[in-house]
């Protein structure tokens, strides 16, 4: 365990000082940024929507029982906002994007073009990490930003057609609520996120075994410490921003 | 400066071990500019390890790899990156990038360690596809090519910034006979023209007697002979006589 961390931090020194010596790699940086944005924006539509249409559900049946319905919007916001919708969007870019960056790089290791690219001279932490850093952190908060609107949306579509609530108060309540600062501290959050899922993830590929298990399990190790740790930076964040 | 009768790499009592396995136990070694060298040993002799020493994949536990003049055990990144501009290397597999074409793996280098235009790279890249007998494929998609013919875009993108040293690890590994042949062809087309030093890492000892001017054997992490081709042959030592038997007539 402490190994691991120890090589881990050699990972990211290592990784920071090639990025850093380097011009950045604008045009890749660009690819990769367009590629996470794009792959990834469908599925985090749907299930933003779908935690959106589900919080509404639970808080109306909820304060239902406490005559409280008045509540819901605020409800919605503030949970959905603050806490869900950054974690989904990290935990499905771990899975789509971050397991895409374990197993690229995973192959690449197995197939001797990490040593390549070394024996080219050309730095394989700038070559292979820097535009999928840059990219992810790129897109990672306006995607959590387009999933927040599309869950309060979500949310609002069910409270007005399926609980006939009023839609006004709902939205009222909502935006009531919240405050510039939680999209800042959303955003923060999808930022803090992005750095974990491609570190953790490309670390995962360039310290695999060769050969077809190696590629399965950083993809697996991928996804899994990904969401594990930004899970627990989850709550750390919330302490520190809302605390 | 480097003479140019020095080695343009000298390995001094080199010694590495993963764990409990000694993979090179004293390996020394000079390797003469401008020469053919083929390493020849059975698998898991220590081969691939002693050439990711010389190009510095690998720092030795103990010992010196020095390559003109730089001791790589040594040297900075910085340092190493220079050495490595100075040369060029084919993988077992060709390690080419599937998301290129053919063309763009041999222009890669061009990109990232010369000022020419993207017209100047293609034309060079084309050219050296011509050298390896591959004219019209720039825009093929890598994951097209057959063995043979990734292996020699390979050795395209080893030759394309015109390197002192080219380094084969395993050049006919997967190969069948015709095409093993073809590349050694090519090596030794290659030299002729480009006059570099080749290093060759090689379990086949017919390859090694048709490309190689010195020839060495690595066994149980040492390198139990290693001698120009003609003195090579006549060894006595027994363990070589045994290794090449299966191969070749030897001299009685």
């Amino acid at each position: 365990m402490i190994a691991s961390l120890g090589r881990f931090g050699l990972f990211v020194g290592t990784f920071a000082r090639a990025s850093l010596t380097h011009r950045p790699p604008v045009a890749r940086t660009l690819e990769e940024a367009y590629r996470i944005g794009v792959r990834s924006l469908p599925i985090l539509l749907v299930i933003s929507a779908f935690v959106g249409t589900n919080l509404a559900f639970q808080g109306f049946y909820g304060f239902r029982s406490i005559g409280g319905q008045a509540f819901l919007g605020m409800f919605v916001a503030l949970s959905g906002v603050r806490e869900m919708v950054p974690i989904m969007v990290a935990a499905m870019v771990a899975a789509k994007a971050g397991t895409e960056m374990a197993s690229q790089i995973a192959v690449m290791r197995s197939r001797e073009q990490i040593e390549a690219l070394e024996v080219m001279a050309v730095d394989p932490y700038w070559y292979l990490i820097t535009p999928r850093f840059l990219g992810i952190l790129l897109v990672l908060p306006p995607l959590t930003i387009l999933s927040i609107a599309t869950m309060l949306l979500a949310g609002w579509a069910v409270v007005v057609a399926q609980l006939h609530q009023n839609g006004q108060a709902f939205l009222g309540l909502a935006f009531g609520s919240l405050y510039t600062v939680d999209f800042l501290f959303a955003t923060i959050k999808g930022a803090c996120f992005a750095v974990i899922i491609c570190l953790v993830s490309c670390f995962q590929g360039f310290t695999s075994e060769r050969g077809p298990a190696g590629v399965g399990q950083a993809t697996n190790k991928a996804v899994v410490y990904s969401a594990m740790v930004c899970a627990i930076l989850n709550y750390f964040l919330s302490q520190a921003l809302y605390g | 400066m480097a003479d140019a009768t020095d080695p343009v790499i000298r390995l001094v009592d080199v010694h590495k071990r993963f764990g409990d396995l000694v993979v090179l136990d004293g390996v020394s070694l000079d390797i003469p500019r401008g020469q053919t060298v083929a390493i020849i040993g059975p698998s898991g002799a220590g081969k691939s390890v002693l050439i990711k020493h010389i190009v510095g994949l690998l720092e030795p536990d103990s010992g010196e790899v020095w390559v003109d003049g730089i001791d790589m055990a040594h040297a900075t990144e910085r340092q190493k990156r220079g050495v490595r501009k100075r040369f060029g290397m084919l993988f077992q597999g060709g390690a080419l990038f599937d998301s290129l074409t053919a063309g763009e793996n041999v222009a890669f280098p061009l990109r990232y360690h010369t000022k020419l235009s993207e017209s100047e790279r293609r034309r060079v890249a084309e050219e050296k596809l011509a050298m390896v007998d591959l004219p019209g494929i720039y825009d093929r998609p890598t994951p097209q090519l057959s063995g043979g013919q990734r292996k020699r875009v390979g050795l395209a993108r080893a030759i394309v910034l015109e390197p002192e040293v080219v380094v084969f690890d395993e050049p006919n590994s997967g190969l069948d006979p015709l095409t093993s042949d073809t590349i050694d062809d090519l090596i030794v087309r290659m030299k002729e023209r480009l006059g570099i030093t080749f290093v060759v890492i090689t379990h086949d000892i017919v390859q090694a007697v048709r490309i190689a001017d010195w020839i060495g054997m690595l066994w149980e992490g040492h390198l139990v002979e290693y001698a120009p081709r003609e003195r090579f042959l006549h060894t006595r030592k027994q363990v070589v006589r045994a290794f090449m038997k299966r191969n070749v007539t030897l001299p009685q």
